[in-house]
């Protein structure tokens, strides 16, 4: 006799149902990548272009690409889009000598030519369905970064790694799993989604944007979990093989909790985890010169 | 690291155009011959106990409509004092829930271009700050310090807002505008301005090479001929020339490492500030992230305002 499957198994199945269906429709659909030299944003130093590639769902998706000057292949830096409407032209010393690619999801600016995110209101647009969730498009997008990355053919590009904030620090753990030859994940203060910590009451915003949902809707609750589960992020660290730095603030209470820090850095198999005495700020600019070194190291680009 | 001698030895080379009170005193005088539209409709999902959340339109320069989130404390029934929250270059206008407890209404603004005030006006980050630099007439801030101008009008409608206790705050963009729309209203009566932007354009852009300021440089690498002519633009613009018309008390939060806003020009704002005025230097921090910052900002606004732990008795 089979014992019933519990809802943590039921969960489980529909999350690697929906990554598989996701990963199949990135595999059929072309990344169709173009790069447009862009002389005004362009420095003595490297050359900027505007990227574009089309996502998951017909998406047609825009980064920033910064490249040094002379002869590549270059090693890849690729910053996963935050919690923010929009991702513009970063500065880092790291672009003299690694391209830096500043990669958007659906609904940020530039990439927002069919749907527009909103903020608050990100975290639960579409959140009835894993189908229908924004944030999960997000990740989608985060994987088909790397893909248009490498399948551009006009700069040679090398070794890669990923960085981000926020959601963008979840975004850049989850494509580190599931895309291989990644050199190393910094993320900085990784939201919660898909873990316990993202439901706790009285967080400040982004989170509160899911308390208030459940305030107003407190009989999904069982629907947005089994939602947010297909996220799942302590085993999506289990499968990441790459070096991670992983920063968190001992005080935040709105964009990474210190307890879901502490769980995400026990369960990727190499970490290295440094705690601030900060708030969602994580270590500030304390820590983005450890990062910068630190991945700096990880591309050969110091 | 910048230290405090860096910027008490830092003199900018901005100076205030001659006719620098006309020009924005005709910027006002068309605002005000301008119907304000002002409106409000209440967002349940937002609200909680303590506050009720209501999403905020107005009208501005050009006719344009300004969304802002407004917050009013679910207790009582006014007047209450308010707090006009000033938006950052990038960032999202922040839903401020937090002083609904404290008996304080709050007005966060999304300025022109910013999601959702961009229907009809989205030159792009980066974009805004170069947009329609060659004029004074045409430059995209123009109708930016006219939102936040428009934002005290907004407050000042509402029957629930003591007009006479209005005060402003903000980071980084955020900071600088709380310089300039304080400078243009004194019906502000104190501000907290953090890391400003939009402080000594010239300088700012030599000294750094990252965004938001470095648009201005490749601006003026793109065309050459037109540089000159965006400077004298950008001297109406520049925080430093508003500082001087600003009476009430202020306070500006200088992160001496920071990579966005050149400390020694949120200092040269800050000394020429005309009224009470107060300093908070942050050694070992960079742009937007000191530690201590937001709870300095929150405890200098209640003994303003006289609410919460801080709260000043008679």
């Amino acid at each position: 006799m089979t014992a019933p499957r519990s809802d943590a198994e039921a969960f489980w199945e529909q999350a690697e149902a929906f990554w598989e269906q996701m990963e199949a429709e990135l595999a059929e659909l072309s990344p169709n990548v173009t790069l447009e030299a862009d002389a005004f944003y362009s420095q003595p130093e490297w050359d900027v272009y505007r990227m574009r590639y089309s996502g998951a769902g017909g998406h047609r998706l825009h980064a920033w690409l910064s490249v040094p000057k002379g002869d590549g292949p270059f090693p890849a830096l690729v910053r996963m889009p935050d919690y923010a409407s929009v991702h513009d032209i970063i500065y880092t010393s790291l672009r003299h000598r690694a391209v830096v690619m500043n990669a958007t999801h659906r609904g940020q600016r530039n990439s927002d030519a069919s749907v527009r995110s909103s903020y608050p209101g990100l975290l639960t647009e579409g959140i009835e369905s894993a189908g229908s969730y924004h944030v999960l498009g997000a990740f989608a997008d985060a994987l088909r970064a790397i893909d248009a990355l490498r399948a551009q053919e006009q700069v040679a590009v090398g070794a890669v790694a990923l960085t981000g904030t926020g959601l963008g620090g979840s975004l850049a753990l989850a494509a580190a799993a599931r895309r291989s030859g990644i050199v190393g994940v910094a993320a900085d203060t990784p939201m919660p989604l898909g873990h316990p910590a993202a439901l706790q009451p009285g967080l400040g915003y982004p989170l509160a944007e899911l308390g208030d949902y459940l305030r107003m809707y407190p009989g999904r609750r069982v629907q947005v979990e089994e939602v947010l589960s297909v996220l799942r992020p302590l085993e999506v660290a289990r499968s990441v093989t790459a070096p991670v730095l992983l920063s968190v603030g001992r005080f935040d209470r709105s964009v990474c909790p210190l307890a879901f820090g502490e769980d995400l850095a026990s369960s990727l198999p190499n970490s290295d985890l440094r705690v601030y005495d900060g708030a969602a700020e994580g270590g500030g600019h304390e820590h983005a010169e450890v990062r910068t070194a630190w991945l700096g190291e990880r591309l050969g680009a110091l | 690291m910048a230290t405090k001698e860096d910027l008490e030895s830092f003199v900018t080379q901005v100076t205030c155009p001659e006719d620098f009170d006309d020009f924005w005193d005709g910027v006002l005088g068309e605002l005000a011959g301008m119907d304000l539209n002002p409106a409000i409709t209440a967002d349940p999902l937002r609200s909680n106990d303590d506050v009720n959340v209501y999403q905020a339109t107005y009208r501005s320069l050009g006719g344009l409509e300004i969304f802002g989130w407004y917050s009013v404390p679910a207790e009582g029934d006014g007047p209450f004092p308010a707090i006009l929250h000033l938006p950052g270059y990038k960032s999202e206008p922040a839903l401020r829930r937090d002083w609904g407890r404290k008996g304080v209404v709050v007005l966060s603004v999304a300025v022109r271009g910013k999601l959702p005030s961009s229907s009809q006006f989205n030159p792009g980050y980066p974009g805004l700050l170069t947009s329609g630099v060659e004029s004074r007439d045409t430059y995209s801030y123009k109708g930016v310090a006219s939102d936040c101008s428009r934002a005290v009008d907004f407050l000042l409608s509402r029957p629930e807002v003591d007009p006479e206790r209005i005060y402003a705050c903000g980071v980084s963009q955020g900071g600088g505008l709380t310089l300039v729309t304080t400078g243009l209203r004194p019906e502000i009566k104190g501000g907290v301005s953090g890391y400003p932007f939009l402080c000594c354009f010239p300088e700012s852009m030599k000294m750094l090479r990252s965004y938001p300021y470095d648009e201005l440089s490749c601006y003026s690498r793109e065309y050459p001929d037109r540089a000159g002519r965006m400077l004298e633009t950008l001297r109406y613009f520049d925080a430093v020339n508003f500082a001087p018309r600003i009476k009430c008390p202020m306070v500006v939060g200088v992160a001496l490492e920071d990579e966005v806003c050149p400390p020694e020009t949120s200092y040269a704002a800050y000394r020429l500030l005309g009224g009470e005025k107060e300093l908070w230097l942050f050694p070992g921090s960079g742009h937007g992230n000191a530690h201590d910052y937001p709870a300095q900002e929150t405890a200098w606004l209640e003994g303003q305002i006289g609410v919460g732990h801080a709260q000043v008795t008679a």
